[in-house]
């Protein structure tokens, strides 16, 4: 008996290992029959959000792309990188201090109940008090009453509302800035203005974990079931019936597929299995061209890459000549096509292409001149010893090494590379006035205007409450960007906004290295994929092949 | 026998309780700031900060932060939050079922290969087997998981699906069974099968070289008896021995594979957890791989009894 236990294990374990197999046998067979059934979904990769998707605590794109499908935002933009009235009739204002929004006829919530304007004026309160701690909430900072809500660290909060926002009836709503801004309409199409149903919020006033985990929108998509987190690998949705917008032909299901690892979600691109893959790897970009051919699509992204100064106390960086030298230094063309397997496209501007404002070649020092580089740097009395700090968690070491490689051999000076361990380690040390070197810096914007890629970086107000880091203050800048803010018309505004970007490419308080592009990939099964300016997909033009 | 097996799980407490305040200890000592990581590029509003710290005690001192969590455990069995707002027991019950599979499988397919190639490589001793096996287990070694996940993934499950017409094996995901442990569970037990197999054969070839061997032969038992009953059984301790250890080890160390494959297990949670310094995450994992530690240490030294009747545990 003793003797055969053991072979029994063994036996048995091959045994299991055979069933193993088996099972795995009648699953694909089902699996590829479901696949060869009329309404499949369209699936789509994506990263996990964050956190749960209540749209004013979503800030990563992520959570914003399930939120995207389904929610309808006031304003889309179009291919002129305008902002189009979506779940709005009319965004008006005549001193842009006062926006009267009014709504479109037709809208309901997924739960059947009517869209009135009394559901943003309560989502864009809940999410601006400071009690509710959402992440979005700096963008409701031009409301009027903002403050009201956001007192401070340890105060109370005495009211609920921001006293700039009125619903004047079920179709139209009030917002008052507390100056005036040329470019609200453009910011209402982000994630943080979506509305809110009354059942978002529960007895305490709070929104529910229930309604973070199936978001009741108003959009093209309703959840099938709630998204749990952590357990859940898809994301799944239907279209919504009564959604009065263009509805996508030929399908009503989509899919979102949970991967963690970009390269993953290629293979399974390949193989057919996920449909549309909107952040290639670098490492598969140069593959794609031939392995996807049309399907392969490269865009620009409006994100930006800089090297910044401590401005603000170190004294060797002062003399702009000294900053333009180490810019005309750089060679973007290569850092972009070579580091970045041209995920990146050189910086010419402060403004990216990918948002109207944009004017190509601007910054005349961001041309690779090394000769005029080493020249202009000695002639100026540049350092000779630079440092460049970095953070080391998100896979910048190549271009940084690359970028001081360039200054080294350039302008013959000694370059340390300093790795941090977080951008806010980064950020605490400038703070600190503990590092004096240059650093890494980037943006990705909140809003699509030009405005975006000025105020929040490089405004004086900015040192303290936004991202100024360098600590650039410069009044003309100031001046011409408060301007473009109480411009007439969007245009108007604009052209201050450049005349505002001409004021930075004479300073250069950062100097602008690359402009991230979106590179994205579809599988045979679909076609006409179109990604937005928001990096979203443009779901009712998306058709089955 | 039993009251041997309550003294070892009552021996466990104190071990658990240790390993959470040393992990606790150690994340807490981590550098940055857990809510400034929430917020990756740009920065949270100083009141948000502060709101959050607040709601997580995250200015109590740490002996204080580890109460709150442990008696969270212990006394509503809640592993706490995330920062996110996502309860932890939720979290986790989803991924460790998936590492659990996967190691599972990782295990079936080392002790089944390992073993067979073992055997065969030590009855084959010193023959082109022989040096075939120990050629390519060697190869197996020092491939790093990396690059034989992904090769794996690319030939048999991208470029098969392409050349045969349907999928073979998942490339991604954990949806479609034990078929999609498959190939993730062959690339996780990679370096085991190998170090199995060497293990197997030289323990298997020393206990055949044993005198009762020769007294056995001598007998004039049939060769499958000897080396069934007499050689495998006694070569066996040492192989149950590394298969008990390597099962914490599958379970723990599955990271890489569970990216390469999309299976959201908690290698990568524990990963994300330490980067985001989210401690009821980290703390909550480990002391679940702690347990599963324990656990197949209790039960190895069990099978010992089982295949050698010499050791008794009173």
């Amino acid at each position: 008996m003793r003797v055969t236990r053991g072979a029994r294990i063994v036996a048995g374990t091959a045994l299991l290992a055979l069933a193993v197999a088996a099972c795995g046998g009648g699953a694909t067979q089902s699996g590829d029959s479901a696949a060869g059934g009329g309404d499949t979904p369209v699936r789509m990769e994506l990263g996990e959000p964050q956190n749960l998707l209540v749209p004013s605590n979503t800030t990563e794109s992520e959570g914003a792309e399930v939120l995207a499908a389904v929610f309808e935002p006031l304003v889309n933009y179009n291919e002129n990188k305008e902002a189009v009235e979506a779940a709005a009739e009319s965004i008006t204002s005549d001193d842009n201090v006062t926006w009267t929004i009014k709504l479109k006829p037709g809208y309901t919530w997924h739960n059947g109940e009517p869209l009135i304007a009394q559901n943003y004026v309560d989502a864009w309160n809940y999410a601006a008090n400071q009690d509710n701690a959402q992440g979005a909430g700096y963008f409701f900072g031009r409301v009027e009453g903002y403050a009201d809500l956001n007192p401070g660290e340890g105060k109370e909060v005495t009211t609920k509302e921001m006293s700039g926002l009125k619903a004047v009836d079920d179709t139209t709503f009030t917002v008052k800035l507390a100056a005036p801004f040329s470019q609200f309409k453009v910011m209402l199409g982000y994630t943080a203005f979506y509305p809110l149903p009354k059942a978002a919020f529960g007895d305490d006033g709070k929104v529910t974990a229930a309604f973070g985990e199936q978001p009741i929108g108003q959009g093209l998509f309703k959840l099938d079931k709630p998204y749990k987190k952590g357990t859940d690998q898809t994301v799944d949705m239907t279209v919504y019936d009564k959604y009065p917008g263009t509805k996508p032909k030929g399908w009503t299901k989509l899919q979102f597929k949970l991967y963690n690892s970009s390269e993953t979600a290629y293979n399974d691109l390949q193989a057919d299995n996920v449909d549309i893959h909107d952040a290639l790897p670098a490492s598969a970009i140069a593959s794609a061209k031939t392995a996807l051919g049309d399907r392969y699509q490269d865009q620009p992204d409006a994100g930006v890459g800089y090297i910044g100064f401590p401005l603000q106390y170190n004294d060797e960086y002062k003399d702009i000549k000294v900053r333009e030298a180490i810019s005309m230094a750089i060679d973007r063309k290569t850092i972009a096509e070579t580091v970045f397997s041209g995920t990146r496209a050189p910086a010419d501007d402060f403004i990216n292409p990918a948002i109207a404002g944009y004017r190509q070649g601007a910054c005349a020092a961001c041309t690779y001149d090394p000769g005029k580089a080493k020249e202009q740097y000695a002639a100026a009395k540049g350092p000779a010893k630079l440092e460049l700090g970095y953070n080391a968690d998100g896979g910048h070491k190549e271009w940084i090494e690359a970028v001081a490689n360039n200054l080294r051999a350039n302008l013959g000076v000694d370059v340390t590379v300093k790795p941090f361990e977080k951008f806010a380690n980064i950020l605490d040390d400038l703070d600190a006035k503990k590092y004096k070197g240059m650093f890494r810096m980037g943006w990705a914007i909140d809003y699509p205007s030009a405005e975006n890629y000025l105020s929040p970086i490089f405004s004086t107000g900015a040192i303290k409450t936004g991202s100024n880091y360098a600590g650039y203050s410069n009044k003309e800048f100031d001046d011409l960007v408060a301007k473009g803010d109480q411009a007439a018309t969007a245009e108007e505004g604009l052209k201050l906004y450049q005349q505002a970007d001409d004021v930075l490419i004479k300073d250069l308080p950062y100097v602008p290295v690359y402009f991230y592009r979106n590179n994205s990939g579809y599988s045979n099964k679909v076609k006409n994929v179109k990604i937005n300016l928001l990096n979203q997909v443009e779901w009712a033009e998306v058709e089955k092949a | 026998m039993g009251r041997y097996i309550i003294r070892r799980l009552i021996q466990a407490i104190p071990v658990l309780l240790g390993a959470t305040l040393f992990i606790f200890a150690i994340v807490f000592a981590l550098p940055g700031d857990p809510v400034e990581a929430l917020a990756g590029e740009k920065r949270l509003d100083p009141n948000i900060v502060a709101i959050i710290r607040d709601q997580y005690h995250l200015n109590d001192p740490l002996l204080l932060q580890y109460w709150y969590y442990i008696s969270g455990v212990f006394l509503h069995g809640d592993f706490g939050k995330t920062f996110a707002g996502v309860s932890v027991s939720q979290l986790m019950a989803g991924k460790i079922q998936v590492t659990l599979n996967l190691a599972l499988v990782a295990l079936v397919m080392e002790a089944v290969i390992g073993v067979v190639l073992g055997l065969w490589a030590a009855l084959r001793r010193g023959r082109a087997t022989d040096t075939a096996i120990l050629a390519s287990t060697l190869l197996l070694i020092s491939v790093p998981t990396l690059v034989t996940g992904f090769v794996l993934q690319l030939w048999l499950g991208v470029w098969l699906k392409q050349t045969v017409g349907f999928e073979v094996f998942p490339i991604a995901g954990a949806t479609q069974g034990l078929k999609s442990y498959l190939l993730p569970g062959f690339v996780l037990a990679g370096t085991s099968i190998a170090y199995l197999t060497r293990l197997t054969r030289t323990s298997l070839v020393e206990t055949l070289r044993s005198d009762y061997i020769r007294t056995a032969t001598a007998k004039g038992l049939s060769r499958r008896r000897v080396v069934g009953r007499h050689g495998l059984r006694n070569a066996l301790i040492p192989m149950v021995t590394y298969l008990g250890a390597d099962l914490g080890a599958l379970m723990g160390g599955a990271v890489i594979t569970e990216t390469i494959f999309n299976l959201p297990g908690i290698g990568l949670q524990l990963y994300q957890g330490v980067y985001l310094r989210e401690q009821p995450i980290v703390v909550g994992i480990v002391t679940i791989l702690v347990l599963v530690y324990i656990v197949a240490n209790l039960v190895v030294d069990m099978l010992y009894a089982v295949l050698d009747p010499r050791i008794r545990y009173e």
